[in-house]
């Protein structure tokens, strides 16, 4: 149709291609940079993609009395994660699919795509998926309502729960951004994009420990493809909440014109931001020991508490 | 200093204010509810100063310095060497309503806070009352620490930021009650303290330990 | 207010002077103990500086109804007609207490459960609350009264847990937590009304009482709703009003008894006074009903938390503590009528009951010397062994319970009666209801501890209360004269019970010589071994033939002593509030003029 709507268009191809392509990367540089900081060599940043591939290579298997659910369930979580990719605000503002880029329709597709793998999880009727799927619904129960209500008072001042609306408000008016309603927001929704994301100390990525694991114990039966699929999904989860924490509290950089420069920006600054905030996450992962399973209630009602006083915050101190 | 950056400012240290008090609430162990409770009273004298420029006035500067010395140095201080001297690290490990139930109070409160300030907000509308729901927030959720907790200090750390918060609302309504009253407020609060202290002191003589658990002597 | 007098100027430096002899006789009394300790010379200062506070008191009333409400030391402090009511009670009571200190005391020492410093720094602190409840009751405005309030709390926090006991440390602990929480509500609803206050169509007033009253009608409704809710909550915390009155039995029942006598005088009824003032200015801005309402649930929920808590209570000074919760709700309700005569009489019965209960409390801390024990059922037949100790207690409850003649019989019938007036009926009704069953309870507990035989000695003696065993219990009943006995009902057969042990226990007093401190502990749980029969046929028939030398040594030594001062005090106090039940007297114009500060009326 006319111009908005092409940059649109290159805006969602970018941020899929670029989502894609860089998200086991940021899996492998935060792997790296703990590497570093524990001493060891790491197998470089590039590692991830090379499981990746080789994980596509080999034959597809599935357990035996498994349904569809499981067949179906690495599919999903993809799909979810690339939809969100398209419509969020990572690199312009201006989404050809923006309507899409609703508050609680992203909110409820990432959910989607969680429901689904704990679904797999049980579908494999093993002790692990089961302990695994429970665990993580547990989590998750507690999770989206804390997400919904961070995210919701940040919706309060702009009087919209678009993102990119949210978005482009933070940037027409800085004094937003450093407001108690965003210090609260942030808190509420960095200790959620832990647990969600399956982080220390909520959970601990690396371990294969029937007593810790959450994610891991659910994708315990994954192998080959649908392996690489979940672990791609796993990663480009890691990078959609990282960038939308980076461009809802510090959304500049981000593109808000169809200028080939400002875009290039937009990636640059997306790409450093997102980054950055897994750096910090890696280097604080080192000097956290993992929550005992009991405690992790403990941490996100304290999360949801945050987000509850943003909202009320976002109406009183106005 | 300009009226948006003012309110900006006024609003982040408001935000501070309440996060440290749900901080509080949040954390066990005494030397961190301690730490968080020397960063609230910074918060508080922040809120103080900023008020103090924003109506240049040099004796609220002076004040703001005082609740700087008091909230944020005197009085963590001192509870930071009752908690050293109470021995063995110190944790609340079964208050009365667990720390779940207790963050999920917290947010009912705040909200309680804010529909009970209401009159005061609309009696004279400014950045600073509008503040004022989260000074009487605080002054909840000290009010909740102090019946909740059961070790004697995170009790006088309960009532410590009752007092945080009825200050805070005192300054956002800005109203100078005078210097007099002003004075004998703090030296009371510091009294209170001290007087705690000794009681406690006396009460790790008596009992061995200061869990208020060990408070069933009296009863009817 | 004109002044009729020739030199206002030399006037009101007189009456400046005047103002500042309740708060400064005091604090010279207390500068006096601190230098010189507790000794024989400053015995009697704490009774000059009460009974000169008592007479400031009534130079004041004198100077306020003959030229109005005075201002002195920079607007800090006011004086009116209702200051000078309570700075009569503050004075009345802390005679009466001054007076029977020095008998405390004795003993305490006696018995090595105080020593020198321990008595220093009890007057030395007693000086320094009846200073800050005379700033209090004098401060002009809510600002210094908040400050004398709250300061209050931490002079008597030590007095409280003075014997560093468990239950006094805890019971220091639970009055200086939960004071201070309620103090500082109060503080918070001060700071809204000065906010209220600051934003009127009228130029900004502060927190001076006159200012508020007259900026009053103006106050934001919403604002002032709120804080007059906190304050009379803050202060009633002060006042022992029922939400949060769990300090008050704790810290009366562990203080020593000049300072129970004290707390239940003076601090509760001032902090009560504070309650008066701020409806003072709710009924300006609110209109009665809101003050009304929530005095109303103050006041029945003390009522029944006190009769609930008193149907089975078995300590006696608990019993006491309860008692002032039970009457600082009567005060909550009349005031809540808040007719003339209704605050006529809360502010009698203020004064009625600050003598009557200190003198209970004066007698319970001589009971306590005396029998060792605070357990209701441990004290069984006082009457037979301290006839006039038991006399004044006696007379204390029958004045507790409202009996005529005593003042508390007028001013509860006042109360009564304004309410059944007033169309509050049905409140009255439930409280007087309530009223009798406390009355009942008490009656009950306080026969069952004078009237009767004596506990068995056992009992008395089993758990020592701390410090040294004396065998106080086991000598008194020897020498316990019979025709006490004859007295009561029952009386030959009580004597005969209180022979026994006594002769039981003379032998074995024999056998450790000349102890009279050794633990009485010691020589009793050998008496159930023994046969009857061990004693003289000669003792069972008359206590007087007990010759043991111990048994009479110990038994001499309560012979010979005089009656303790607490005796008179108590005796006096009685005799007063007796006397203001039958006349005001001289205090009728006052007491008239308070109640028109509290109502309004000109």
């Amino acid at each position: 149709m006319n111009a908005p709507s092409l940059f649109g268009t290159v805006g969602v191809i970018l941020q899929l291609l670029i989502v894609v392509a860089l998200s086991p990367v940021l899996t492998g540089l935060m792997r790296q940079i703990r590497a570093l900081l524990e001493g060891r060599a790491g197998s470089g940043i590039a590692q991830p993609w090379r499981d990746l591939r080789k994980l596509m290579r080999k034959q597809r298997t599935s357990p035996r009395g498994t349904t569809e659910v499981f067949r179906v369930a690495p599919l999903l979580l993809v799909a979810t994660c690339l939809v969100v990719t398209a419509v969020a605000p990572f690199v312009t503002t201006a989404s050809a699919l923006d309507p899409v880029a609703d508050l609680f329709a992203v909110v409820a597709l990432l959910t989607l795509g969680t429901v689904a793998l704990a679904l797999a999880g049980l579908d494999t009727g093993t002790a692990f998926g089961g302990m695994g799927a429970s665990r993580e619904t547990t989590i998750i129960a507690l999770v989206e309502p804390t997400m919904l209500v961070a995210i919701f008072a940040l919706s309060v001042p702009v009087g919209s729960t678009n993102l990119a609306a949210i978005v482009t408000s933070g940037l027409d008016d800085p004094a937003q951004v450093f407001s108690p309603v965003s210090l609260l927001a942030a808190v509420a929704l960095i200790v959620v994009i832990i647990a969600e994301t399956g982080r220390l100390p909520v959970d601990n990525p690396s371990t294969h420990l029937e007593l810790t694991m959450v994610h891991e114990a659910m994708v315990l039966e994954y192998s080959g493809p649908d392996l690489a699929m979940v672990e791609l999904a796993s990663s480009m989860r890691l990078t959609v909440f990282l960038g939308l924490l980076a461009n809802l509290f510090v959304p500049w950089g981000i593109a808000t014109s169809a200028s080939p420069l400002l875009i290039a920006v937009g990636v640059l600054a997306f790409v450093v931001k997102v980054a950055f905030l897994g750096g910090c996450l890696a280097v604080g992962e080192v000097f956290l020991a993992k929550l005992r399973l009991f405690r992790v209630p403990e941490l996100l009602a304290g999360s949801f508490v945050l987000g509850l006083l943003a909202v009320a915050a976002s109406f009183f101190l106005a | 200093m300009s009226t948006a950056l003012y309110v900006q400012l006024l609003n982040l240290v408001a935000g501070a204010f309440l996060l440290t008090a749900v901080l509080i609430l949040w954390r066990r162990e005494l030397t961190a509810i301690i730490d968080v409770f020397a960063l609230q009273g910074a918060a508080l004298a922040t809120l103080v100063g900023i008020i103090a420029v924003a109506q240049g006035s040099a004796e609220l500067g002076a004040v703001a310095l005082g609740v700087l010395f008091l909230r944020a140095g005197l009085l963590p201080w001192m509870l930071r060497r009752a908690a050293v001297a109470a021995g063995a690290t110190q944790r609340e490990t079964r208050p009365l309503v667990n720390v779940v139930s207790s963050l999920l109070a917290a947010a009912a409160l705040t909200l309680l806070a804010y529909a009970v300030s209401q009159p005061l907000v609309e009696l004279a509308p400014s950045p600073s009352t509008h503040a004022i729901p989260v000074g009487m927030a605080v002054v909840l959720i000290g009010f909740f620490i102090l019946v909740t907790r059961r070790l004697a200090l995170s009790q006088l750390v309960g009532f410590l930021l009752l007092d945080n918060g009825i200050t805070a609302v005192g300054f956002l309504t800005a109203t100078g009650v005078g210097l007099i009253v002003e004075l004998g407020v703090s030296l009371d609060v510091l009294l209170v303290v001290l007087v705690l202290q000794v009681l406690k002191t006396r009460m790790r003589e008596a009992f061995g330990a200061t869990d208020l658990d060990e408070l069933r002597e009296l009863h009817d | 207010m004109t002044t009729v007098l020739i030199s206002s100027e030399s006037m009101s430096t007189w009456i400046a002077w005047l103002m500042l002899a309740p708060v400064a006789l005091p604090l010279i009394a207390a500068l006096l103990y601190g230098s010189l300790g507790w000794r024989p010379a400053t015995t009697w200062a704490a009774a000059l500086s009460a009974a000169c506070v008592l007479s400031a008191a009534c130079g004041i009333a004198v100077a306020v109804s003959s030229s109005g409400p005075q201002v002195a030391f920079f607007g800090l402090l006011r004086v009116d007609a209702l200051s000078a009511f309570m700075l009569v009670v503050i004075g009345a009571v802390a005679l009466v207490s001054a007076v029977a200190t020095p008998g405390h005391l004795r003993v305490e020492r006696e018995f090595g459960r105080a020593d020198d410093r321990d008595c220093r720094h009890m007057v030395l602190l007693i000086q320094l609350f009846l200073a800050l409840m005379a700033l209090a009751v004098e401060a002009a405005g809510l600002g210094v009264l908040w400050v004398a309030m709250e300061a209050t709390t931490i002079v008597t926090a030590f007095l409280v847990g003075q014997r560093r006991g468990r239950a006094a440390v805890e019971a220091a602990w639970k009055y200086v937590v939960i004071c201070s929480t309620g103090i500082a509500l109060a503080l918070l609803g001060t700071f809204l009304l000065n906010f209220a206050a600051q934003h009127t169509p009228s130029p900004p007033a502060g927190l001076d009482w006159v200012d508020l009253v007259a900026a009053a009608p103006s106050l934001d409704t919403g604002v002032t709703r709120i804080a007059v809710a906190l304050l009379i909550i803050g202060f009633g915390t002060k006042a022992g009003l029922a939400p949060l009155h769990a300090w008050l039995p704790d810290a009366h029942s562990q203080a020593p008894a000049p300072v129970s006598a004290l707390m239940s005088g003076v601090l509760i009824s001032v902090a009560f006074y504070a309650v008066l003032r701020v409806k003072v200015i709710a009924d300006a801005a609110l209109g009665p009903e809101f003050a009304r309402a929530l005095l109303v649930v103050l006041a029945l929920a003390s009522l029944a938390l006190a009769a609930s808590l008193l149907l089975a209570q078995r300590d006696y000074k608990r019993m006491l503590a309860y008692s002032s919760i039970e009457n600082m709700g009567l005060l909550a309700l009349g005031a809540a009528v808040g007719s003339p005569l209704a605050i006529a009489a809360v502010l009698l019965h203020m004064l009625g009951h600050g003598l009557a209960k200190s003198s209970l409390f004066l007698g319970a801390g001589r009971i306590l010397q005396v029998t060792r024990t605070s357990r209701i059922d441990r004290v069984r037949g006082l009457a037979a062994r301290e006839p006039l100790l038991a006399g004044c207690f006696g007379f204390g409850v029958l004045a507790i319970i409202a009996f005529p003649p005593f003042a508390l019989f007028a001013s509860e019938l006042g109360i009564a009666r304004a309410g059944f007036a007033d169309g509050m009926g049905w409140v009255m009704g439930a409280a007087l209801g309530l009223v009798l069953v406390i009355a009942a309870a008490l009656v009950n507990h306080t026969s069952r501890m004078l009237l009767g035989a004596p506990a068995p000695p056992e009992g008395s003696v089993a758990k020592p209360v701390g410090g040294v065993g004396v065998p106080v219990p086991i000598a008194v009943p020897a020498i316990s004269p019979s025709p006490v006995g004859t007295a009561l009902p029952g009386g030959p057969a009580s004597v005969v019970t209180v022979a026994s042990p006594v002769a039981v226990a003379s032998p074995f007093g024999v056998a450790s010589p000349g102890t009279s401190a050794s633990p009485g502990a010691g020589t009793l749980p050998a008496a159930p071994t023994l046969p009857g029969t061990v004693t003289s046929p000669g003792a069972v028939t008359s206590p007087g033939a007990v010759t043991s030398p111990v048994a009479a040594v110990t038994a001499d030594r309560f012979r010979r002593r005089r009656p303790g001062s607490e005796i008179y005090a108590m005796i006096g106090a009685l005799l007063t509030c007796a006397a203001l039940g039958v006349t005001l007297g001289p205090l009728g114009p006052l007491l008239e003029q308070a109640t028109a500060v509290v109502t309004r009326t000109p």
